[in-house]
């Protein structure tokens, strides 16, 4: 063992030797879905390789992005906005193997002296939380939570900015749109783990069902991951086995199997957090977009333009935060694109309160449809 | 085949050894034919490993988690038992420590490891009565035991009544409500995660070599080991023995679970992917199944993890850790599976009576 560590210790002083590690602007660490979860993780890196850097990761490191290929890798729904490239070094990304690798990437990037360190996913909460305290000079961006006292009541930090995502909102269009659309009256609603996050995925899309279609009744299912496609899977046979035609799923990873399992039964499915149609064109009718991307990409240009501020960031529809993906072509009527176009201006114009929790979901009494406006949902009671 | 793995090969440390540099050697091949630079990989592996307390630290919190998860695959072996239900004890053990911790005493520390050993013990013990009541063979039983505490734990009770409320939508909390304060595993180290678990994972091991070694009761266990039906002629009750060596297996994985929780987590996660508990296989191999060999195959896989970490500053991705882990168990696991093999094959060709092997008691 003495030997061993000696050889170590020998490779590290050459390793030490050979070269400085080149600096890096931004550090970015991802959660256990990690890099290709075509979804939360993969919006957290465009937001940050392909729009802020202006690179493309391939096995062999990073690659500059011909100008082409990026406008072709923006979500659909951004295509007409621009998000210039900044000046950057590469970033440094880290993927987060199990929960107590959370804090020690963390801090290797500090170490690495980033200006930014962007932590993906709300797991990493208490790793930011330790972290961002031991070191007050370091700048932190925190998606999909605030931080939390250890008490668990939610507070701010003037060094971490903490971005939320009204998801229900988003959501309830999902649900609009399946009500619309559905023939048998039989919608899914498959989720990963059973936390008030994706609950409020839940309570939103069952409000947009109710607020269209009252006789739909919606199957709801919790896979218990987010990093297990099989379980995804399964229960997307099962939802399609007992007659839904559409089925909505927030379970990361285990989603891609609610895709597989549309594809195999040929009906369709609602994907999310990233526009999620290039996995199977002809099943997924939608997404509900969560833009991750543009939050840590105003995030890195603010911390470039000396502009970075802590404290809380809400983002909704209003702000672009949430939204729909293009429907896929075929896939919906346009009477029924058209209603949930005007639930859409009617939830910005704050006519609708979208639940996000259950409790509230149950009181819950969905406007009149024709007073929003809705044709096609009146036709259809 | 399987009691193959843990026979003492002729010079267990040195083949260990062996093993693990070469390990070390395909790895390092491995970075570089990957266009990446192998020295400046090591370099980044040893440096998140050892260089000052903050990496050692997380290599001692580490290696505490797979010291106790090879012993307690070793201490299984002891009574000729493979248990590949450590990650399933290692669960139970590191809930128990989680709902105990939470009541606020100056005792918390210790009744939550207690709790912890007792959680894993009789999910160890379980598997031991079928082995010995109901002849279940122990591989199958563990095997599907540790399903049943991943989807009990992490499928009902701490997404169900176990978890904390919050009430508020905008707060994803997942997992338990936090442990007291009393209860954490205390950390040595000024700017490091270096807790108290480190060293009782060393005394344990100490305990264990000493039981297993130089104790009557460790003594009868490695008969049952070698022979129970001989050691149940001579008195030993073997039964017994095993359900005993199966309890403290599942007693020890469970306190590693608890260095988890009281040492990191602070609480039950809502995401507790670990696999620690199949990776004690692996250290309990490599170390060649004794209690001082399975120490040091712990620490060097966990400088190795902990290492990862910085690993990846070479752009290497951090389960290149797994890959050298992989590759020691292979190089330590072949030669005793194909070696025999070989022998027989061999030997299989002149017609030579082979008379039965007789039973000896390992030292």
């Amino acid at each position: 063992m003495k030997r061993l560590l000696l050889c170590l210790g020998l490779l590290a002083l050459l390793g030490g030797c050979k070269k400085k590690q080149e600096a890096h602007t931004i550090g970015l660490s991802l959660d256990v879905g990690g890099r290709g979860d075509q979804s939360f993780n993969d919006g957290a890196l465009r937001g940050l390789e392909q729009m802020a850097a202006g690179l493309r990761y391939t096995a062999r490191g990073y690659e500059p992005l011909p100008d082409a290929e990026y406008a072709a890798s923006l979500p659909p729904d951004l295509r007409g906005q621009s998000f210039p490239h900044l000046k950057m070094p590469p970033p440094l990304v880290l993927s987060g193997k199990a929960q107590e690798d959370y804090e020690p990437n963390l801090q290797l990037l500090v170490d690495q002296g980033v200006e930014l360190v962007v932590a993906v996913g709300f797991m990493m909460e208490p790793a930011v939380r330790a972290v961002s305290a031991r070191n007050p000079d370091a700048r932190f961006l925190l998606i999909d939570s605030p931080v939390l006292e250890p008490s668990g009541k939610p507070t701010t930090v003037p060094n971490v900015r903490a971005v939320v995502f009204k998801e229900n909102e988003g959501s309830m269009l999902a649900g609009a749109l399946a009500g619309e659309l559905t023939k048998t009256n039989k919608i899914g609603f498959v989720g990963g783990m059973q936390l008030p996050l994706i609950k409020k995925f839940e309570a939103g899309f069952r409000a947009g069902v109710r607020q269209v279609n009252r006789k739909a009744d919606v199957l709801i299912a919790y896979t218990g991951t987010f990093d297990d496609e099989k379980k995804g899977v399964e229960v997307g046979q099962d939802m399609y086995g007992r007659a839904c035609d559409i089925v909505f799923h927030a379970a990361g990873l285990d989603g891609l199997g609610v895709i597989k399992a549309a594809q195999q039964a040929g009906k369709l499915v609602i994907g999310v957090d990233s526009d999620q149609a290039h996995v199977a064109p002809k099943n997924v009718l939608t997404s509900m977009v969560k833009h991750v991307d543009i939050a840590v990409y105003l995030a890195v240009k603010d911390v470039l333009d000396g502009k970075f501020s802590g404290g809380d960031v809400v983002l909704g529809l209003r702000e672009g935060g949430v939204g729909l993906a293009p429907i896929g072509a075929g896939l919906a009527s346009p009477e029924a694109v058209a209603d949930v176009e005007k639930l859409r201006a009617a939830i910005v114009a704050g006519k609708v309160a979208v639940p996000a929790t259950i409790e509230e979901l149950a009181k819950f009494t969905p406007a009149d449809p024709s007073s929003l406006g809705l044709t096609h949902a009146v036709a259809t009671r | 085949m399987l009691d193959r793995l843990f026979k003492p090969a002729r010079d267990p440390l040195w083949s260990a050894l062996a093993a693990v540099l070469a390990a070390l050697i395909v790895s390092f091949v491995a970075i570089a034919s990957s266009g990446r630079d192998p020295f400046a990989g090591f370099g980044n592996l040893a440096s998140g490993a050892l260089a000052g307390p903050g990496p050692l630290g997380e290599t001692a919190i580490k290696s505490a988690v797979l010291i106790l998860t090879g012993l307690s695959v070793a201490v299984a072996f002891t009574v000729g038992l493979f248990n590949i239900g450590a990650e399933g004890q290692l669960i139970w053990g590191g809930l128990a420590a989680a709902v105990v911790g939470r009541f606020d005493n100056p005792l918390a520390l210790p009744l939550s490891l207690a709790a912890a050993a007792i959680g894993g013990g009789i999910w160890g013990l379980i598997p031991g009565l079928l082995k010995v009541r109901r002849g279940v063979h122990e591989v199958i039983s563990t095997i599907l035991l540790n399903w049943v505490a991943i989807h009990l734990v992490h499928g009902w009770l701490v997404a169900g009544p176990l978890s904390a409320a919050t009430g508020s939508a905008s707060i994803s909390v997942a997992g338990t409500a936090p442990i007291a304060r009393a209860a954490w595993l205390p950390r040595l180290i000024p700017g490091s995660r270096l807790d108290l678990g480190f060293p009782i994972a060393l005394a344990i091991a100490a305990a264990v070599w000493f039981l297993l070694t130089r104790t009557r009761r460790g003594f009868e266990w490695r008969a049952v080991g070698a022979g129970s039906e001989a050691a149940y002629a001579s008195g030993i009750p073997s039964g017994r023995r095993v359900c005993e060596a199966m309890a403290l297996s599942g007693a020890l994985a469970g306190v590693a679970g608890a260095f988890l929780i009281l040492g990191t987590e602070h609480k039950y996660p809502g995401v507790f992917r670990t696999g620690y508990g199949f990776d004690g296989i692996a250290v309990a191999l490599v170390g060649g199944g004794t209690a001082a060999g399975t120490a040091i195959a712990g620490l060097f896989f966990g400088a190795v993890r902990a290492g990862a970490t910085r690993l990846q500053l070479s752009g290497i991705h951090p389960s290149f850790a797994e890959l050298i882990q992989g590759i020691a168990v292979l190089l330590v696991a072949a030669p005793r599976i194909f070696l025999p093999l070989w022998k027989r094959l061999r030997s299989s060709s002149e017609p030579a009576a082979s008379a039965p092997p007789i039973p000896t008691v390992q030292p």
